[in-house]
């Protein structure tokens, strides 16, 4: 009885390890930043920090799927792949249909908004495929979606014939990706990035939805027992992700006015990676979205600190990687060092 | 090992059951030992017959002609020199995505030093060193850090990239001769010049290396230790084996072989591309998994695996001549979910996800 009230306590006076993580991110985060600030001019500008959260509302788009799988314990490589091939048939949908000389300035001269959804729908099939193989046939995620990666982006190189398409294209095409609000330079797609986060948080912190996912990655068997259905729960997921990736394919494509079938290479690790510095563990079972945005901030205030030290982009690999390594193993110690 | 015991446990169940599952039972197990030589067969006529109208069979420029066959045999050098060591290591229930990043880095660093005067002897043993070195990190990462292996490689494959790319001087897409400095044309003499029967060192070596590897599989004690920590790293720890040693081991092994593949891919393009290993770890993954090894570890072959990777060789390069390069992507991709599904077919214990 004694351990018993021992444990009550310690359980009562100590955070989760949830909130303890989320805590260790965010003072690596600050840590980060004073850095920064000490070794890059004016690094401390409010028009700085706007501009870092600004150009990251793709990869945080894209971290909400993510946080969620992984959260399960699943990957989603193909990200990159979708909004490759969204961005590129959304351009190929939305051509005019006139024949000309140049194969690349043919489309099918749908209207934008029929354009976009069938797009969509194309990125949602890639989340049914990978949604397929993962649940139905129990086949590891991270080979599924290195499959559909490279699929989804082998669709946007045959369509764009390994090129691109930036011709023939309708004036509405490129507003979406390049509005701003009046008055402000913050642009229509980080607008998206807000309301998409804040639904991702509600649903996370106050749905049922939401705390079946934790279930599901601490315990897929107990999940199941307890009459959760996983199945349709994880295909559900996979499909969201998909089509989050495809909404920001669409953005970005409207954004360059060009379907570039080798855009956004390497995305998919991107994600990963400020899901794993959000503190998302990586065996699945916790972690939260605002974690991520933590996340996308630390890797924004890392990559933008090197560009501003004039550091040439090849650091970025290098940078990337020291700076998940870290997180990762600092997480594991961090834990390890609770539970001893 | 441990899959052989599951096998007859379930054979003998069956047995006393009904003798008709007994029977497919039986049928499977042979359609599991010989469906990859008819795939690969299937491939070689589809890709033989593909071009029969341009030129006669075995002719020049067949697909079955022997200038093409050097061909294909040269180009696979690297994925045949990797994928044994790939079998082993995943065998063991680990994985290495760095492989790509590690093969364009030693790549990158041997056509350096070629570049700066070293002599071959030494420029290969230095490289074969760093290659030691990178499955040293992995296997360091993985096995003593506790992170899991697609995480750690997946970090690594950035930072090798990140290295090899950092190597190589601004403005400049790859490590090649200058204006002051020439590129000996000896840097040739491993993976292109013909040795025997119009193929280069290069390929005797990979051969060497499967046919020793094969043997380590079957015959050493490293093999089966590799099988018991795949099927089950527990059990395997508590017979007594260092599951730990074992898989570093093997990781370290793959870095070798990394290193061996990215001198051979360096000497045949007389460059050092930080960029030509892309894609490595997706072929080698192809390549095993249609050789029936299980995803999850405990089961597999060295010679299947092979087998594997000259199908992805034959559709690439058949492919290459008789659709555009930029359906590659996708042909890939639908090999390696073709080879997820055979794969899913014939192994039937479960796999977690």
């Amino acid at each position: 009885m004694g351990t018993k009230t021992r444990l009550l306590k310690r359980a009562d006076s100590s955070m989760s390890n949830e909130s303890f993580i989320s805590l260790f991110m965010i003072s690596v985060l600050v840590i980060l930043f004073g850095i920064a600030c000490a070794i890059v001019p004016n690094f401390y500008l409010p028009m700085n920090m706007l501009n870092l959260i600004m150009n990251y509302w793709y990869i945080i788009i894209l971290g909400i799927g993510v946080t969620f799988l992984l959260v399960t314990g699943n990957f989603d490589m193909s990200v990159g792949g979708v909004i490759a091939m969204t961005g590129v048939l959304s351009v190929y949908f939305s051509q005019s249909a006139v024949v000309l000389k140049n194969p690349l300035a043919v489309g099918l001269g749908l209207p934008y908004g029929v354009a976009v959804g069938l797009a969509l729908l194309c990125a949602l099939a890639v989340g049914a495929v990978n949604a397929f193989f993962i649940v139905k046939l129990k086949v590891p995620s991270i080979i599924v979606t290195l499959g559909t990666m490279m699929l989804a982006r082998g669709v946007g190189q045959v369509v764009t014939l390994g090129a691109q398409r930036n011709t023939s294209l309708p004036d509405i095409f490129g507003v979406i990706g390049n509005a701003s609000i009046p008055g402000t330079p913050i642009k229509v797609s980080v607008l998206i990035m807000v309301g998409l986060l804040i639904i991702a948080v509600v649903i996370e912190k106050t749905t049922i939805f939401g705390r079946r996912t934790y279930l599901i990655g601490a315990n897929r068997e107990a999940a199941r027992l307890s009459g959760i259905r996983v199945e349709r729960h994880l295909t559900t997921l996979f499909l969201t992700s998909a089509l989050l990736a495809g909404i920001t394919g669409i953005l970005m494509a409207s954004e360059f006015k060009a379907g570039i079938s080798n855009r956004a290479t390497g995305f998919e690790f991107d994600a990963l990676v400020i899901c794993l510095l959000g503190g998302t563990n990586i065996n699945g079972g916790f972690g939260s979205v605002l974690g991520t945005v933590v996340g996308a901030l630390v890797l924004g205030v890392v990559t933008s600190a090197a560009t501003g030290m004039v550091l040439s982009p090849d650091w970025q690999f290098f940078l990337k990687g020291t700076v998940t390594f870290l997180a990762i193993l600092a997480q594991r110690y961090a834990l390890d060092r609770r539970k001893g | 090992m441990v899959n052989t015991d599951e096998r007859n446990a379930e054979g003998v169940k069956m047995n006393t059951k009904n003798l008709k599952i007994d029977k497919t039972h039986k049928w499977n197990r042979v359609v599991k030992k010989y469906y990859i030589y008819a795939v690969l067969l299937l491939i070689v006529i589809v890709f033989s017959v593909m071009k029969l109208d341009e030129v006669t069979f075995f002719g020049r420029g067949h697909f079955l002609s022997p200038a093409s066959i050097t061909n294909l045999l040269r180009s696979a050098v690297p994925i045949l020199t990797l994928s044994g060591a790939f079998t082993l290591l995943m065998i063991s229930g680990n994985i290495d995505l760095s492989v790509g990043s590690a093969m364009s880095l030693n790549a990158v660093v041997y056509s350096l030093m070629i570049l700066n005067g070293f002599s071959m002897g030494i420029a290969f043993i230095l490289t074969l060193i760093l290659g030691i070195f990178c499955g040293f990190i992995n296997g360091y990462i993985v096995q003593k850090l506790r992170i899991t292996p697609v995480i750690a490689t997946l970090v690594t494959l950035n930072l090798f990239k990140g290295v090899a790319l950092l190597i190589v001087p601004n403005g400049v897409s790859a490590i090649k001769g200058t204006a002051d400095k020439v590129m000996p044309i000896w840097i040739n003499d491993y993976a292109r010049k013909k040795v025997l029967l119009g193929l280069p060192t290069a390929f005797y070596v990979a051969i060497l290396v499967i046919v020793l590897l094969i043997i380590t599989q079957r015959k050493t004690i490293l093999g089966k230790y590799a099988v018991a920590v795949g099927g089950n790293r527990t059990a395997a720890e508590l017979s007594g084996i260092n599951a730990r040693q074992v898989a570093w081991l093997l990781y370290i092994l793959v870095g070798f072989m990394a290193a061996l593949a990215g001198i051979a891919r360096a000497s045949y393009m007389s460059t050092g591309n930080p960029l030509s290993g892309d894609g490595m770890e997706l072929d080698n993954i192809i390549a095993v998994l249609l050789g029936g090894t299980a995803f999850a570890g405990g089961e597999g072959s060295v010679a299947k695996t092979m087998v594997g990777a000259l199908i992805i060789m034959c559709v690439t390069t058949g492919l290459m001549t008789v659709i555009p390069p930029y359906w590659q992507s996708v042909a890939k991709g639908t090999v390696l979910v073709i080879a997820v599904v055979l794969n899913k077919m014939l192994i039937k214990t479960g796999v977690e996800a």
